[in-house]
């Protein structure tokens, strides 16, 4: 398999447990189609994030196991086949904007396509800031760096968590029409983390949806609008039908912590 | 990197006792090939000796073991005083820097006997040699310490209205931890030295008391066994800080972000002389403060009279200069030896962990030692030239540099090394992308820590073994109770301290605006 393309992503009885007998996954068996998006959405403190680390390789399930294109996520790691957007920026402050994306093609051990950099920064729109070091942007600007970094390396699987969480408004709007787009165009697995449900709807194919920690599936609601999706979708009664259902869904899995707590 | 291998930044290796094994095994070795020479006691007639002393061991290392202590928190205690007089009064900074470095640069055999004149036969002046010890090498990386927070920690006090205080105490305190338990290992074997050396001075009690009686009987046995407990004693505190280090500090070091603001001035020419003056009056009102008589305790005015304006002042002024030339040809090297020897040796720990078995607890059973006993045996391998000059400062000052780099590459931000991992990074991509840049600020802490370190290492290699430079004038001087060329040797030791120091901060500050924004800004 070539290092760019998407492979499928199977969890099976995942659980995850930390010192101190905290239980952020309990059993999740979940299986991720090739060249799709997929969003989580779940309470905060869920397991979401956990979960995406579990699949980046970045943590060791307790037991059970995460296999990526039929193998363990080691390996696509050592091929550079998977990047990661994290919720905190972490841009190393003594690189500018460009010095961070590059890094990333440095670190992947990629040669980047001409002008990949640059057409990357201005996709999410900081066209004008390449020379600037971290500290001189504003917190949306260093995510929307940092999802510049994640998707220079034109990654089989894209993992991004609450990518959007300090962008404003207009620009989340902008970025949620143009970044799809990129990566449908080159049917990159993509999982997105968010506890936007209107985010979720729009972004994906799939939304997943957690209860209470410990974090188990409590819906998985198939968007089948069409692509792509103009701003004015939003509006579509198709659309608020399935934000409906997958927000049905979320105040369920919340409720289901008091359920099983009495169950005990 | 988890937090818990930040942490380990501090403690030896897991398989410490593999590499102890190791150490002692060597040394025997060494002790076999140089049997006859009276240079090496090995680890058995170490212990036969000490089987046979055991109560005028234990009685020597309880009277200097204590002093060591009191003298390790009194030095500790000035460190955090004066970093944090300095942080909160900003004006300050280069009067109390300045200052410090020019205590820190007072050679032993100035200092030694009027602490014994002032404070008398008891264990006050090795009290107060151990505080010497400690308290720049604290001082120092607590500076750094200090300043070593994103300015949104900052922003968000001053949202609550509150000032310099409270940051200091809610943010900066927290941020200096990893920085002071840097100070603090550093601190452990420079403080039991400290002490011997102090007992060197004329105190009745204690094992540099025996240190020099077995070194005038060339009782090699007693020599090595006395040794061999300094070092022991050393590394225990210095692992016992360590753990205590591990059980502290389990967050993973934050991204610093911190706008690139005005660099600072650095020490600007005026600066410069308000920081010289200062001195001149310090001096002055010291020793009249403590009544000294002028014969041995000269005052500023008796060193402008000798190298000035007196008769011979010419001839003065030409012996004088004459040695600080042939030593400041060897500080510059030692001190690049000393300096990169540290940040090396730190790095190959963090690309090879199993090697801090062996390195650690050699580097601080190096530090630990006193000069006297372990410079004939460099001196035997490495000569009196140039190499064995430079190699002996690099050893002795080594060790300051080491643990604040070792300290400094886990500053490292662990979500930035979440992104090395996603990528499945190796370990030279990290040290280069990420830890070394992290490590500046500690490395520029080393940097200037090294500069007085090395100036005193030459002189007192000079003594030892060359018998040249200023470091021979003061032993010469001091014998002959030439007490003019005594003091001018020592104002011409913290001149060219005082220079390095100066250069130092140039390069920093040049570095630092690009790797580390929140320290020189301001």
């Amino acid at each position: 398999m070539s290092p760019g393309a998407p492979p499928e992503v199977e969890c099976t009885r995942l659980s995850k447990g930390f010192d101190g007998g905290v239980e952020v996954l309990r059993e999740i068996d979940l299986r991720i189609e090739a060249g799709r998006t997929t969003a989580f959405v779940g309470p905060s403190g869920c397991g979401k994030s956990t979960l995406l680390r579990l699949i980046a390789g970045l943590e060791r399930p307790s037991s059970g196991a995460v296999e990526i294109g039929g193998r363990p996520p080691a390996e696509t790691l050592r091929r550079a086949g998977l990047a990661v957007a994290f919720q905190d920026p972490s841009l190393l402050p003594w690189r500018t904007v460009r010095g961070n994306v590059e890094l990333a093609l440095k670190l992947a051990r990629r040669r980047p396509r001409p002008r990949a950099v640059e057409d990357l920064i201005a996709l999410v729109g900081l066209s004008g800031f390449g020379d600037a070091r971290p500290a001189a942007l504003s917190g949306g600007m260093r995510q929307r760096a940092a999802i510049a970094r994640a998707m220079v390396t034109e990654p089989g699987l894209l993992l991004l968590d609450e990518p959007f969480g300090a962008v404003d408004e207009l620009t989340r709007r902008q970025l949620a029409q143009d970044l799809p787009r990129l990566w449908e165009a080159r049917e990159t697995t993509a999982i997105l983390v968010t506890h936007s449900i209107h985010e979720a709807v729009m972004l994906s194919d799939r939304v997943v949806v957690f209860s209470s920690r410990p974090a188990r599936i409590v819906a998985d609601v198939r968007i089948d609008l069409p692509r792509p999706r103009p701003a004015g979708t939003t509006a579509d009664p198709h659309f608020l039908a399935l934000s409906d259902r997958v927000s049905a869904a979320l105040a369920k899995g919340m409720g289901d912590r008091a359920d099983g707590l009495a169950a005990q | 990197m988890s937090a818990r291998a930040a942490a380990a930044a501090f403690r030896p290796a897991p398989n410490g006792l593999a590499g102890a094994a190791l150490l002692v095994l060597g040394w025997e070795a060494a002790a076999r090939a140089f049997a006859g020479t009276y240079l090496i006691a090995g680890p058995v007639d170490v212990l036969a000796y000490l089987s046979g002393n055991g109560a005028l061991m234990a009685r020597a290392l309880s009277e200097t073991l204590g002093n060591a202590a009191l003298g390790f928190v009194a030095g500790n205690c000035a460190a955090i005083l004066l970093a944090a007089a300095a942080q909160l009064w900003p004006r300050g900074r280069a009067a109390i820097a300045g200052l410090a470095l020019l205590v820190f640069c007072l050679p032993l055999v100035a200092t030694g006997p009027i602490l014994r004149v002032l404070l008398g036969p008891g264990p006050g002046p090795q009290i107060v040699l151990a505080a010497l010890a400690v308290y720049y090498t604290t001082f120092v990386p607590l500076l750094v310490g200090l300043r070593a927070a994103p300015a949104s920690w900052f922003d968000l006090v001053r949202s609550y209205g509150r000032g310099p205080v409270t940051e200091l105490r809610r943010v900066r305190a927290r941020a200096a931890l990893p920085y002071l338990f840097a100070g603090l290992q550093i601190a452990a074997p420079a403080a039991f030295l400290g002490a011997m050396v102090g007992e060197f001075t004329g105190a009745e009690r204690g094992m540099g008391v025996l240190t020099v009686r077995a070194m005038r009987a060339l009782d090699v046995e007693a020599t090595w066994a006395l040794a061999s407990v300094a070092a022991l004693v050393s590394i225990l505190a210095y692992a016992g800080i360590g753990a205590l280090a591990e059980m502290v500090l389990r967050e993973r070091p934050p991204v610093i972000l911190s706008p690139p603001g005005a660099a600072g001035r650095g020490a600007g020419p005026a600066r410069g002389a308000l920081v010289l003056a200062l001195a001149v009056a310090a001096w002055w009102i010291v020793l009249e403060a403590a009544g000294l008589p002028t014969f041995f305790a000269k005052r500023p005015d008796d060193f402008w009279a000798a190298f000035v304006t007196a008769p011979d002042a010419a001839a003065a002024r030409a012996t004088l200069l004459g040695a600080l030339a042939e030593t400041a040809i060897y500080v510059l090297p030692g001190y690049l030896a000393g300096l990169l020897l540290g940040a090396g040796l730190a790095i190959a720990i963090l690309l090879v962990p199993a090697a801090a078995a062996v390195a650690l607890p050699l580097a601080v059973a190096l530090r630990s030692v006193p000069i006297v006993t372990s410079a004939p045996l460099l001196v035997l391998a490495l000569g009196r030239g140039a190499v064995g000059t430079v190699t002996l400062v690099a050893i002795m000052v080594f060790f300051p540099s080491f643990v604040a780099c070792l300290h400094g590459l886990r500053q490292a931000p662990g979500q930035v090394l979440d992104v090395f991992d996603s990528y499945a990074a190796g370990r030279v991509a990290r040290l280069v992308h990420v830890q070394v840049p992290a490590m500046w600020p500690a490395f520029f802490a080393a940097a200037r820590m090294a500069v007085p370190a090395s100036v005193l290492a030459v002189t007192v290699v000079e003594w030892l073994a060359t018998g040249q430079g200023v470091g021979s004038l003061m032993a010469l001087s001091a014998s002959l109770s030439d007490y003019d060329m005594l003091w001018g040797s020592v104002v011409a030791v913290a001149l060219l301290s005082g220079a390095g120091y100066v250069a130092v901060g140039a390069v920093e500050r040049r570095v630092l605006a690009v790797y580390a924004a929140e320290q020189v800004a301001g």
